[in-house]
């Protein structure tokens, strides 16, 4: 056998894996694979919109009902500090006079935020006001009483004051 | 003892490097754009891999979109500290194409599909050169997997015997011990012509 002719083994070996080497390098994954990635990236960019939403959906579910409780107990102090006559007394239709402040019934930096909020006047039922932790006399409890109420523009009430 | 092969220079420039690692760390954050680079990247290299390695275009191509699926949602698995992407994607492809091929020790090759243009000067030559071509396929999928791994990421994948031992989980020794003997089984079964054991027959 002439061995100048026939490479050794090892050697006809390289020759084929170089050969198939170059052969591969022309193998590319087919469009259909590319299109799967690209919709798997944007199924991914979706969902990871929604869960941005989510949070702040949760921070609105979580905060209204701590800002009301925090607003009843702020009302609660503020009107149990007042004397006692110039709740239950009636309204004076003559003069409509603002009292003293509004009370907060969301926590105070809220309020700071809204600065679109207005004033409108209103009649609240004594009752109403029991649930704010003020007293009421049982004897006029079917009364309302004018107040102000500071609110914003899709109708959250932010504070309240009673007008004597 | 010298290595049995010349020790392949890494596909990977540190530059490239440090760009997957930013890339895959954007990814990790949470920006799936980050994605579209990094397939287009090393889509191919993946894609070559599970191809020789299963022998089938459809399994490489479902591979490739496991592989990198799995980089979308696992990209946090990742730790540059440890080593470039690149290897840490073939060693992802080498899981899912081992579980996707199964139990099966032998790949079985699709001859429609591994079938590319050959420029040869006579049809002659071209015929020799596609039955040289297609015995070699039929012998590197009757390697055992083990040897099989480590003979497609050095020779085919130009990986380096770090990355491959990475990839494989292997110590260094054992890439080189795999590789020679992958090597020699291959050199015994194309030189003496032999049957190649568990191999298809190719005739249809």
């Amino acid at each position: 056998m002439d061995s100048r002719h026939t490479p050794p083994p090892a050697e006809r070996l390289d020759d084929r894996l170089a050969a198939l080497k170059l052969e591969l390098a022309a193998f590319e994954p087919p469009p259909s694979t590319d299109r799967a990635i690209a919709v798997a990236t944007e199924r991914a960019s979706r969902k990871r919109s929604r869960r941005a939403l989510a949070p702040r959906f949760l921070e609105r579910w979580f905060a209204w009902p701590v800002a009301l409780a925090a607003s009843i107990g702020l009302v609660a102090v503020a009107v149990r500090q007042m004397p006692a006559d110039e709740i239950v007394s009636a309204p004076t239709a003559a003069a409509s006079i603002a009292s003293a402040r509004f009370m907060p019934v969301v926590p105070v930096a809220e309020i700071e935020r809204s600065s679109d909020a207005y004033v409108v006047p209103a009649r609240v039922p004594r009752m109403a006001l029991a649930q704010f932790g003020l007293p009421v006399n049982p004897a006029r409890a079917g009364e309302a009483i004018d107040t102000e109420l500071l609110i914003r523009p899709d109708g959250a009430v932010l504070a309240l004051r009673f007008v004597n | 003892m010298d290595d049995p092969v010349p020790h392949p220079t890494p596909a990977l420039t540190e530059r490239t490097a440090a760009s997957d690692a930013a890339l895959a760390a954007r990814l990790a954050c949470g920006e799936p754009g980050a994605l579209d680079p990094l397939y287009r990247r090393h889509k191919g290299s993946v894609y070559r891999f599970a191809l020789m390695w299963s022998g089938s275009a459809a399994v490489a191509a479902d591979v490739t979109q496991d592989v990198f699926v799995h980089l979308l949602t696992r990209a946090t698995d990742y730790d540059a500290a440890r080593g470039p992407l690149s290897p840490w994607l073939l060693g992802i492809a080498r899981n899912f194409v081992r579980r996707r091929t199964g139990t099966r020790e032998v790949a079985e090759f699709d001859d429609a599909d591994l079938a590319p243009p050959h420029d040869a000067a006579t049809p002659e030559s071209a015929l020799l050169a596609r039955i040289e071509l297609e015995a070699l396929r039929r012998a590197i999928a009757a390697l055992p997997p083990h040897y099989r791994d480590v003979l497609v990421l050095v020779e085919l994948a130009e990986r380096s015997y770090a990355e491959v031992a990475a990839i494989c989980g292997l110590e260094l020794n054992t890439v080189r011990s795999r590789l020679f003997r992958a090597r020699a089984l291959l050199a015994r079964w194309l030189a003496l012509d032999a049957e190649v054991p568990g191999a298809r027959s190719s005739a249809a």
